[in-house]
């Protein structure tokens, strides 16, 4: 390679690297960190903050300019490696981490903590992505599907054993999304993340129902749905009742001569009794906290002062912000302490209330673009590898924003999920500037030309 | 490298709608809560971030007849405690355990009440009226405990204590559905209202409008800065009829009776002007304020709310005598100059009625016979008088009828006579009669209604309804309240019939029972009674009404002393000594001190409050 090739290669890679993509981020990035600057200026650790945010901010901009030098095949060529990493760092975690809030989530290398599970996942998204571009020809079998998993579900296992429910949770819309996007058969996909929609859908609707019913006489709607968790013969009861209705639905269609397969019908009654058990299972292993948080979110004024406290705190704060907002450190609900969580996962809220309609929307609008971005470089991706990982990478992203921003807003439960190069948090900017690195490499190498 | 077929492209651009349409709709619900509802919202935050310190508006005052303050202000300090957002009940205990010691109080109990303003989400008071002392050493913990203040405030003094308790009543705190009811008018749930007498009575005057300190918080209830400031507005002034001298010496000689119990009201029998009223035993109302929870609940459940003089119904006896007499004279049944002879007892139907003198008044006329209050010779004047024409005039003096002072729980007596027997359905005998003319039988009659119509025997004939208040002196700017005196009834009767009544009870006092109420200089005119009581000992009465020579009568009294046996010995020196006072008179029989006291009693001059008063007069 001469010089010469070398410069053009250069300019070249400058000329096509995506300047929206790279001008949204670093709005985003910018207004993450003003917001961080207002929001941590009346923690006690304040000086102590902004070096490390900075310092993250400097090494996440070189590794993403790093990321952006070398073709991102690389990593393809390498999954086996990457998984291998992905394993290890968060077994390591379980075994050096220190515990903090009742996680052990964090490692300290170096004077420096870090929390691996987002890297974890990032790592998982390029080991499925290289694992789903070798199946694509056998990419409508179900053994795909549960392949898939099964390469997905240990790193899961090891960051809920912290227990990191909430970034374990922001797995499941990378594997959808990649698994959806990569053509899998649409019924399999359902029924295998329905079983498991099911299965956690059917505890948060006993935990519902406990809320609101709490003394509901055995013969209502509610006490028999909450004498199911009890397996009993209500269990069983509602089991046969499931397969009654399998049974009579696949009667009505073959009378109106729909032919459909015997097998698809016989799937609905057991996945759903498999799921009921499943809840039933995941209902009893379901900590306090986890419950606190969805009371929270499906009751928030039944007790301002525990659970809901940070979902009406977090709502006051962004009303209160109205157009034009309150102005940078003046925001009473952020400086006087009301708000909690300010800098880190409710950093939108403190947003909304010093800087308004318009500092909300701005980077709700940047998140759009950079969203947009993602998918227009999964498009015109030069290869099926890069389309999983940018499709797996916007999925997450697009995620992490609904739930974080929804907290925010009292539409999603309390999910304890940053909001990606906003929030406070060293590691996970660094995490993300790396994959949003990747992604920016995808769309810089769209021509097969070096 | 490309293995098998393209990738379904159209899978991305759903992904892509979807992910559009979350952002959508992430967008509305930020306009709805920021444009839209922004308003709410900012409301909420408003009432996050600033807290009121309330302060006590000074309450109105109340002045005697002559201007002395008998209720007034001190400034006093109170602990508050402003719950933070975020306070955990761990964090309470330190504080509560540190107050309790400072405060020698049960921590357990403060706990409650700190977690009580935490889940109610206000400041609360702690303790009030702290000494100067304490004060200096609870500051230090301002320091270090987040949400303790200490403010200054009025407190309610009364300067001269155990004072006419029963009529200007005291302070104290509300019950939980009290307070529910005077939420709307801006009661506070540890805001104190008058609960008996004048100061329950004229509350909406008394209170003033609290001011306050508005101050912003931060969610461990931190103070950052006074936000606001609003100053308080003190309540209206009350001027009373009250005359503090008189009274003092009705609550000083009603405590230093035989038994200390009784009650002594004195009344202007020009205009039916209060000049006191006592009920003993009575209370100190500053004892409810104390600092001391131990003594505010002792103080409480010591506290005997009954006001004798309007709540209290005794047979009058004897002092009932003036009424007969007006009686059978005023109808001209009988004549003063005829004679009766007492042996001591009188028949009637076989039956002995006694005298009180067993050996008998021998030949008694109206003038010995009120003087010596002679028995037998009131059963005879009774029985010619007849029981319906002394149910009348007992009637006409407001005997068994409410006076209608403004005062809660007066009672209306009874009053027993032939139509009142009638409209029961039941008969009424000659005996009746007799124990209608001395004040038995089912008689009963207040303090307040005795002085009432003692006041009617010294004016001829006018009831007035008693009044206390001289003039209200609102705080807003309004024209004085200025109650004018209102006429009940008059009692007819003939101009001589009333000559015969006062002369008879001015020998009374000169030359009969009453002797223990002679003041030289003063023409003082009264009658004893001693009230059998089924119960116990005789209560001892005294009705009495005295004026300069030449003048008309100025003051009315009647002394009741529950268990005071004889009403001459008893009753008489207590309203003596109110009728000296109200004269400005020293009393001559005391043992003077020294040659220069002055002959004319200074009106009392109130002890000076614990610290000097600020604030409006």
């Amino acid at each position: 390679m001469t010089m010469a090739r070398a410069m053009r290669a250069q300019s070249g890679l400058s000329g096509r690297v995506d300047w929206t993509y790279i001008a949204a981020v670093a709005g985003l990035v910018v207004a993450g960190s003003l917001a961080m600057l207002s929001a941590a200026s009346t923690t006690t650790f304040y000086s102590a903050i902004l070096q490390k945010h900075f310092l993250a901010l400097t090494l996440g901009v070189t590794l993403f300019t790093l990321t952006l030098a070398f073709n991102y095949q690389v990593f393809q060529d390498q999954a086996k490696f990457l998984y291998g990493l992905a394993i290890l760092i968060v077994a390591a975690t379980l075994i050096l981490g220190k515990i903090s809030r009742g996680q052990r989530s964090w490692v300290h290398l170096f004077g420096f903590s870090f929390q691996p599970a987002e890297m974890a996942r990032t790592l998982v998204v390029l080991s499925l992505a290289d694992f789903l571009d070798r199946r694509a020809r056998r990419i409508g079998d179900l053994s795909t599907i549960l392949l898939g998993l099964a390469l997905c579900v240990p790193v899961m296992v090891l960051v809920l054993k912290q227990p990191d429910f909430s970034t374990a949770l922001t797995f499941v819309p990378a594997i959808f999304g990649m698994m959806f996007v990569a053509g899998t058969d649409l019924f399999q996909l359902a029924a295998v993340f329905g079983f498991g929609g099911a299965a956690i859908s059917v505890p948060l609707i006993y935990t519902f129902c406990q809320l609101r019913y709490p003394f509901a006489p055995a013969h209502s709607l509610p006490g028999m749905i909450l004498s199911t968790s009890r397996m009993g013969w209500a269990t069983a009861a509602a089991i046969l009742l499931f397969c009654a209705v399998g049974l009579v639905v696949w009667r009505l269609a073959s009378w109106m001569r729909v032919q459909i397969k015997p097998a698809a019908f016989a799937a609905i009654p057991i996945l759903l009794s498999a799921a009921l058990l499943s809840g039933i299972a995941v209902h009893r292993q379901l900590k306090g906290y986890q419950r606190n948080r969805f009371v929270a979110w499906i009751a928030p004024q039944s007790d301002a002062q525990g659970a809901s406290y940070n979902v009406i705190q977090s709502q006051i704060a962004v009303g209160s912000g109205g157009m034009w907002g309150k102005g940078l450190f003046s925001g009473t609900q952020s400086q006087l302490g009301f708000l909690p969580e300010r800098h880190t996962d409710f950093v939108f809220a403190n947003v909304g209330e010093e800087m308004g309609f318009w500092g909300t929307s701005l980077i709700l609008g940047l998140y759009v673009i950079l969203l947009w971005r993602i998918v227009t470089a999964a498009r015109q991706a030069r290869d099926r590898y890069g389309y999983l990982v940018c499709a797996g990478l916007a999925s997450t992203l697009a995620f992490q924003l609904v739930l974080n921003v929804g907290m925010c807003l009292g539409l999603m439960p309390v999910a304890g999920v940053p909001l990606p190069l906003v929030s406070y948090g060293g590691s996970s900017l660094l995490v993300t500037l790396w994959t949003l690195g990747i992604v920016a490499n995808i769309y810089a190498r769209r021509y097969a030309l070096f | 490298m490309n293995r098998g077929g393209a990738a379904p492209r159209e899978r991305l651009e759903i992904l892509w709608y979807f992910i559009a349409a979350m952002g959508l709709i992430l967008g509305l619900r930020l306009a709805q809560m920021q444009l839209i509802q922004a308003g709410e919202w900012r409301q909420a935050a408003e009432r996050n971030r600033s807290q009121m310190i309330h302060q006590n508006a000074p309450r109105g005052r109340i002045y005697d007849r002559g201007g002395t303050p008998v209720a007034t202000n001190a400034p006093a300090f109170s602990l508050i405690f402003l719950p933070g957002k975020d306070q955990s009940r761990q964090d309470l205990k330190p504080l509560a355990l540190e107050l309790g010691r400072q405060l020698s109080r049960d921590s357990g109990e403060l706990i409650e009440t700190l977690e009580q303003a935490v889940r109610m989400e206000s400041a609360i008071r702690l303790a009030e009226n702290l000494p100067t002392q304490t004060m200096f050493r609870l500051s230090e913990l301002k320091t270090i405990y987040p949400g303790v203040v200490l403010i200054v405030e009025a407190r309610r003094y009364y300067p001269f204590g155990r004072f006419a308790s029963h009529l200007l009543g005291y302070m104290g705190k509300m019950s939980q559905r009290e307070w529910r009811e005077r939420k709307p008018k801006g009661y506070r749930v540890d805001s104190r209202t008058g609960r008996i007498g004048l100061e329950n009575i004229f509350e909406d005057e008394l209170r003033g409008r609290d001011g306050g300190l508005r101050m912003e918080v931060d969610a461990q209830g931190r103070l950052k800065r006074v936000l606001d400031k609003i100053p308080s507005e003190a309540g209206s002034n009350i001027h009373l009829t009250i005359d503090a001298a008189v009274q003092r010496a009705a609550d000083d000689g009603l405590r230093g009776t035989l038994t200390g119990r009784g009650a002594a009201v004195a009344i202007d029998p020009r205009n039916g002007d209060l000049i006191a009223m006592s009920s003993q035993p009575d209370f100190d109302p500053n004892a409810f304020l104390s600092t001391d929870p131990s003594e505010v609940k002792s103080t409480v459940l010591e506290l005997s709310e009954f006001n004798n003089a309007i709540s209290g119904a005794y047979p009058p006896g004897s002092t009932f005598k003036p009424i007969v007499g007006l009686a059978a004279l005023g109808e001209g049944r009988a004549r003063a100059e005829d004679a009766v002879f007492c042996p001591g007892y009188f028949e009637l139907g076989g039956r002995a009625f006694l005298c009180w003198e067993h050996k008998g008044h021998k030949r008694v006329s109206w003038l010995t016979g009120l003087a010596l209050s002679c028995d037998v010779y009131f059963y005879t004047l009774g029985l010619r008088a007849g029981g319906a024409a002394i149910e009348r005039y007992a009637r006409a003096f407001g005997i068994g009828q409410r006076t209608s002072i403004p005062l809660k729980s007066e009672k209306s007596g009874h009053l027993f006579g032939p139509e009142t027997r009638k409209r029961a359905g039941k008969g009424w005998y000659d005996g009746d009669t007799l124990n209608l003319s001395i004040g038995q039988g089912e008689l009963t009659v207040t303090p307040l209604q005795m002085a009432i119509a003692t006041a009617a025997l010294a004016n001829r004939g006018s009831v007035w309804r008693p009044r206390y208040t001289q003039k209200i002196v609102y705080a807003d700017g309004r024209p004085d309240y200025v109650p004018k005196p209102e006429r009940l009834g008059l009692v007819p009767a003939r101009e001589d019939a009333w000559d015969h009544v006062q002369r008879g009870m001015e020998a009374v006092v000169s030359s009969g029972t009453g002797g223990g109420a002679r003041i030289p200089g003063l023409n003082v005119a009264g009658k004893t009674g001693t009230a059998q009581n089924p119960h116990g000992e005789d209560h001892a009465w005294f009705i009495a009404y005295a004026a300069k020579p030449g003048e008309p009568a100025s003051i009315a009294v009647a002394v009741l002393v529950e268990n005071g046996g004889h009403g001459g010995a008893t009753a008489a020196p207590v309203a003596r000594k109110m009728i000296l006072a109200h004269f400005g008179m020293m009393d001559p029989s005391a043992p003077r001190k020294a040659r220069d006291v002055p002959a004319r009693v200074p009106a009392p001059v109130p002890p000076a409050p614990p610290f000097p008063v600020r604030g409006r007069p």
